[in-house]
C-alpha cells in the first residue's frame, strides 16, 4: 500500500536524537532557572508586600496567596506542554490513518504518554494552588471540569490500547480516539472565555502579564517544551529498539 | 429470462434500507426498547431508595436536571452496548461491509436508529420520573423546554455513541470499555444539557446564560462530534 510513494519513517537515530542530550540539559537549566526567577526577581502581583495584606482586584489577599501564585509559573506552561504534546499525538494519529504505518502509531503512543506526563504535572500544581488560593482541594469551575475530562480520555487511550490485540486495529481506534481527545482541547482552552470562572481568569483580558511575569513564563515554557521533546525522543528511542529486538527476534524463531 | 435492472441505488435509500433494516429487527424483537425501558424504570427505583430520606426536604426542582440526565446517560449506554452487539452475533456487519456502498451511511442509520431508540426510551421514562418525583413540586412554566436539550443531547449522544460502540465491539470488556469511553467524551454535552434542562425547569433568569447559551454549545460540539465520527468512521468500521 505504501510502496507507490514512500513515506519518511521516524526512526530511532536519526537527527533528532543528536539534539536529546543539549535538550534535556537545556531544558532542565532553563526551568531551574525560571524556579529561581520565580522566587527570586518576579516581585509579587501588583507590586505587593510580603509584610502586610494588600489588595488585588477587590480582594484582600496575604502573603499565602501572593507566594502560592509563583505555582503558576510552572502550573500554566506545564498545562500548555500537555495541549502541545496532545496535539503531536493527534497528528500522528491522522499520519497513521493515512498512511497505515505502525511506526505513526509508536509515535502517537508515546506522545500521548507524554500527554498524560503533563496532565499530571497539570494537575498536581493546579491542586495545589487550589488548597492554597481557596482554601479547597477541589471545585467543579469549568476549566476544572474539563481539564479532568481531558485527563480520562487520556487515561481511556491506554485502557483502550490494553484491551485490543490486533496491533492494526489497536492502532487505528487509538488514532480515532487520540483525534477525539484533541477535540476537548480547544474546548478547554476556550472554556473561560464562554462561562467566566472564579478560579481561572483570562490572562490577556485582566491587563496581561508584566513584563518580568511574561519572561518568567517563557523562560520555564520553553525549558518544559525542551524537557518534553526530550522525553518524547528517549521513549520513543526506547520504544523502536524494543520494537526492533522483537522482529529479530521472531526472525530467529523462523529459522 | 427476465431482465435484472441493475442500477446504483441513491445513498439516500441505502441509508433508508439500512434504518429499515434496525427498525424492522426492533419491532419484532423488542429487545432494546423493552431492556432500556426497564433499565430506565429501575435507575428511578434506585433514585427512590437513594433519595427516600431527603426527598421531603430537598429542592427535588433543582436537582431534577440533573438526575434526569443520569437517567438518560446510563439508559443510552446500555442500549448503544447493545446495538452492535447483536450485529456480529450473525455476522451481520460483515454482510453490510460487503456492500459497495459508503461507510459513513452505516454510520449515520446506526446513529439514526440509536437516536430513535434513546427517543422512544425517554418519552416513556421522562413522564415516569416526573410522576415519581415532582408530582408535588412547582417547576416554572417553561417546563415544556426541556424537549429542546433533551433533543439535542440525545442526538450527539447516538452519534458519538455508535462511533465509540463501533470501537468497543472488538474490545475485551466490552462493556466497561464502552463506558470508559463513552462518559468523559460526551462530558461536556452533558454539562451543557443539565445545565440547560435544569435552567427549563426552574426558570433561570438570565434566561440567555442559562439556557440559550449552553444549547449553542452543546449544539456546536454536536455538530463538530458528529462530523468527526462521519469522517473517521470508514476507519473505524473497516479495521
Amino acid at each position: 500500500m505504501a510502496d507507490s510513494k514512500k513515506v519518511k519513517l521516524p526512526e530511532a537515530g536519526q537527527w533528532p536524537d543528536r539534539m536529546l542530550v543539549p535538550a534535556l540539559a537545556l531544558g532542565a537549566l532553563l526551568t531551574t532557572t525560571g524556579f529561581l526567577l520565580a522566587f527570586f526577581w518576579v516581585a509579587p502581583v501588583n507590586g505587593a508586600k510580603l509584610s502586610e495584606p494588600v489588595m488585588v482586584g477587590d480582594v484582600t489577599v496575604t502573603h499565602v496567596q501572593l507566594l502560592s501564585q509563583k505555582i503558576f509559573y510552572f502550573h500554566m506552561p506545564v498545562a500548555i506542554v500537555s495541549f502541545v504534546a496532545l496535539a503531536f499525538a493527534a497528528y500522528y494519529g491522522l499520519r497513521f490513518l493515512t498512511t497505515r504505518q505502525q511506526r505513526f502509531d509508536t509515535c502517537g503512543r508515546v506522545a500521548m504518554e507524554i500527554t498524560l506526563l503533563f496532565v499530571v504535572f497539570t494537575m498536581a500544581t493546579g491542586d495545589l494552588w487550589t488548597r492554597f488560593e481557596w482554601g479547597v482541594w477541589w471545585t467543579w469551575d469549568p476549566r476544572l471540569t474539563t481539564y479532568l475530562i481531558l485527563m480520562l480520555i487520556v487515561i481511556a487511550y491506554f485502557v483502550l490500547r490494553n484491551a485490543v490485540d490486533d496491533p492494526q486495529r489497536r492502532a487505528t481506534y487509538a488514532s480515532v480516539l487520540s483525534i477525539l481527545a484533541f477535540v476537548d482541547v480547544p474546548i478547554c482552552f476556550m472554556i473561560t472565555r464562554v462561562i467566566p470562572s472564579s478560579v481561572h481568569p483570562v490572562v490577556a483580558r485582566e491587563g496581561g502579564m508584566s513584563p518580568e511575569m511574561a519572561i518568567t513564563v517563557t523562560v520555564v515554557m520553553v525549558g518544559m517544551m525542551l524537557v518534553a521533546f526530550g522525553l518524547y525522543r528517549l521513549r520513543f528511542r526506547q520504544a523502536r529498539l524494543a520494537e526492533r529486538v522483537e522482529a529479530l527476534k521472531e526472525q530467529i524463531e523462523e529459522r | 429470462m427476465a431482465r435484472v435492472p441493475i442500477t446504483k441505488p441513491s445513498t439516500f435509500a441505502q441509508y433508508a434500507t439500512l434504518l429499515k433494516k434496525d427498525l424492522r429487527r426492533e419491532f419484532r424483537t423488542r429487545e432494546m426498547l423493552t431492556s432500556m425501558g426497564i433499565y430506565a424504570l429501575l435507575v428511578i427505583i434506585v433514585y427512590g431508595a437513594a433519595l427516600a430520606l431527603t426527598v421531603r426536604d430537598l429542592d427535588i426542582v433543582r436537582m431534577s436536571g440533573g438526575l434526569l440526565w443520569a437517567l438518560i446517560v446510563f439508559t443510552s449506554l446500555l442500549g448503544l452496548g447493545r446495538s452492535f452487539a447483536h450485529e456480529k452475533e450473525q455476522g451481520c456487519l460483515e454482510g453490510v461491509l460487503l456492500v459497495p456502498l459508503d461507510r459513513s451511511v452505516v454510520f449515520l442509520a446506526k446513529a439514526t436508529s440509536s437516536f430513535l431508540f434513546m427517543l422512544a426510551v425517554e418519552v416513556v421514562a421522562v413522564p415516569l420520573f416526573f410522576f415519581f418525583f415532582m408530582t408535588t413540586a412547582a417547576p416554572a412554566p417553561t417546563l415544556g423546554l426541556i424537549v429542546v436539550p433533551l433533543f439535542v443531547g440525545t442526538l450527539g449522544m447516538a452519534g458519538i455513541g455508535t462511533m465509540l460502540s463501533t470501537i468497543t465491539m472488538n474490545t475485551r470488556a466490552r462493556d466497561v470499555m464502552l463506558a470508559v469511553l463513552f462518559i468523559p467524551i460526551v462530558f461536556p454535552l452533558l454539562y451543557a444539557c443539565v445545565t440547560a434542562t435544569t435552567a427549563a425547569i426552574v426558570g433561570a433568569d438570565p434566561w440567555t446564560d442559562f439556557f440559550v447559551m449552553p444549547l449553542v454549545l452543546a449544539g456546536g460540539y454536536d455538530i463538530v462530534m458528529l462530523l468527526v465520527c462521519w469522517v473517521l468512521y470508514d476507519f473505524v468500521v473497516s479495521a
